[in-house]
């Protein structure tokens, strides 16, 4: 080697202050003469390489996030949420595709007869309702052991999931929904739907999530379904019913926010 | 110190006993749970994981009391836990799926978190596959990859389900050596019905029977209760609780020898047996 840089060059590419013309050039000087390279040494920031270097191995060791968290992570959500989101047992494309098959099934009965049409109101907010119970289905959740040992809050961990499943399943039924045939009430179902999920969170501070979703969709079928065959729909859609609906909504959330540690016992974290 | 202390905890499951009047201690090193399949070992476990609430008795871990939500949380962040039937999604890779429990252990910021990850995977051999689906690998590997979660943020206190179940004896031993290393400077509680991987790794036992605590102690005084219980003869001998042919074509034979019986040296298994063996009250209730 003929020639060296300076040791301004040097301090200046260590800083990495150096213009890209001098730092391509002082690379490829260095790759080749251990006489700078030991010059180098006294200049850089030992810190500051290790933070380089460690985010070198994370982008090349980290493994592609799937599309799902991909999309969630572009949408904003953190990548931490999306990874929990990607693991909800719900989101899964074999439970998507049944919701979707049960639906499509019963918007083709509707286009038949009256009287599917009004039950199909009936089913609707069942679909995303069982989506959130599924979430939490121990036979489902291959991880649940795990996870009741870990320290993440239940609570938060029941709400992550629970909008995930409705942010999927509710723009299914609502395909389902516009597709049915003279339908009064197309979007009649979605404050049911948000009522009865608030309440079946809220009963999770006295019973796991499976059995909460089981006893309000219970009485929202007893409740429904014969209004619904004799066609009294304002029973359970009529603009004052969309107001009981939207208050059970309010205090189901309340309700849960002061019951939040009894939450995470009924989740099964109850040691 | 002591990191685990379970004194009278009973658990019933409907009209079931699992637990009735468990007293436990345990601090560092490893204490081996040995029973029969169905002797409440799992549920003790599960107690001790905070997974489970005893219906009666008090449970402190790390000093702290798992009822009160607050010291809860405090013990999970301390805790590993691998339950036994781990499950995994097996859609995930093994980075990916050490990485959704670490997200579960509250190690929220992505750098140091998969550092945690790539730490665990390495120590528990699995970097070659780290990228490999979890439905690819074979069940010793999953057992592993169990391993690696429970090591996440290397808890002061393991709790590890019949680790070595299922396990092929070359991966036995790989993960016998893996149990013992994370015994140095932590409290690891295990549970097995083999007695060989009791021997090998802990150094104190409890005896876990019909839901109670039937021994306590170390090894060496567990294997001491068996001394002059122990014969040989060149028959089954009809005084025997138990009796098997060894290699050599003698028979073993283990309960209370008859007079000039040919005492040999007892082994933990022999102790155990002998416990074990004993009539034990009904474990269901009415």
């Amino acid at each position: 080697m003929t020639w060296h840089l300076d040791p301004e060059a040097i301090h200046r590419y260590a800083r990495g202050a150096a213009p890209p013309a001098l730092a391509a050039s002082a690379e490829a000087h260095l790759m080749g003469c251990a006489a700078c390279r030991d010059g180098l040494t006294s200049f850089v920031d030992t810190r500051r390489a290790e933070t380089i270097w460690h985010e070198v191995v994370d982008r090349v060791d980290a493994p592609r996030r799937s599309g799902p968290e991909r999309l969630l992570t572009r949408l904003g959500v953190g990548e931490a949420t999306a990874r929990l989101v990607a693991a909800t047992p719900t989101l899964r494309g074999p439970w998507l595709l049944a919701v979707a098959g049960v639906l499509a099934l019963a918007a083709s009965a509707a286009q038949v007869d009256e009287r599917f049409l009004r039950m199909f109101l009936v089913i609707a907010p069942l679909g995303p309702l069982a989506g959130v119970a599924v979430a939490f289905a121990g036979g489902l959740d291959p991880t649940r052991e795990i996870g009741l040992a870990a320290p993440y809050s239940g609570l938060r961990l029941l709400l992550i999931r629970t909008a995930a499943v409705l942010a999927v399943t509710v723009p299914i039924v609502a395909a389902a929904g516009f597709a049915l045939p003279g339908a009064n009430w197309p979007a009649g179902w979605l404050l049911p739907t948000a009522g009865l999920t608030c309440a079946a969170l809220a009963l999770t501070a006295r019973v796991p999530p499976v059995v909460a979703v089981g006893v309000v969709a219970s009485a929202w079928v007893l409740v429904t379904a014969p209004a619904a065959v004799a066609g009294h729909l304002d029973v359970a859609f009529g603009a004052g019913a969309q107001l009981c609906w939207l208050a059970v909504a309010v205090l189901g959330g309340a309700w849960l926010a002061l019951t939040r540690h009894t939450v995470t016992t009924k989740l099964g974290r109850s040691a | 110190m002591t990191t685990v202390r379970v004194h009278g905890v009973t658990r019933s499951f409907g009209r079931t006993r699992a637990l009735d009047g468990v007293d436990l201690e345990a601090g560092r090193g490893v204490t081996g749970l040995l029973g029969p399949n169905g002797a409440g070992k799992t549920t003790l476990l599960r107690t001790i994981a905070t997974v489970l609430a005893p219906d009666r008795g008090t449970v402190t871990l790390l000093g702290r009391d798992p009822t009160r939500p607050e010291d809860r949380t405090r013990i999970r962040e301390r805790l590993g836990y691998l339950p036994q039937d781990a499950g995994f999604h097996r859609g995930f890779t093994v980075f990916e799926f050490v990485d959704y429990v670490a997200i579960l252990k509250e190690m929220t910021d992505r750098r140091p978190r998969h550092d945690e990850v790539r730490r665990v995977i390495a120590l528990t051999g699995l970097a070659s596959v780290s990228a490999k689906r979890i439905r690819a690998l074979s069940g010793g590997m999953r057992r592993r990859v169990g391993l690696a979660q429970a090591l996440l943020g290397d808890p002061d206190l393991l709790v590890l389900d019949e680790p070595t179940v299922g396990l092929d004896p070359e991966q036995r031993l790989r993960f016998r050596e893996m149990i013992s290393q994370a015994g140095e400077g932590r409290t690891v509680v295990m549970s097995s019905h083999q007695t060989e991987d009791i021997t090998a790794l802990c150094n104190r036992i409890a005896v876990i029977h019909h839901g109670r605590a039937r021994f306590a102690g170390t090894p060496t005084e567990l294997t001491a209760q068996a001394e002059g219980r122990v014969w040989t003869d060149t028959r089954r001998s009809p005084a025997a609780l138990a009796a098997w042919r060894t290699g050599d074509g003698a028979f073993r034979n283990v309960g209370d020898p008859p007079g000039g019986a040919e005492l040999i040296p007892p082994t933990l298994e022999d102790a155990y047996l002998l416990l074990v063996g004993e009539p034990e009250p009904a474990v269901t209730r009415s």
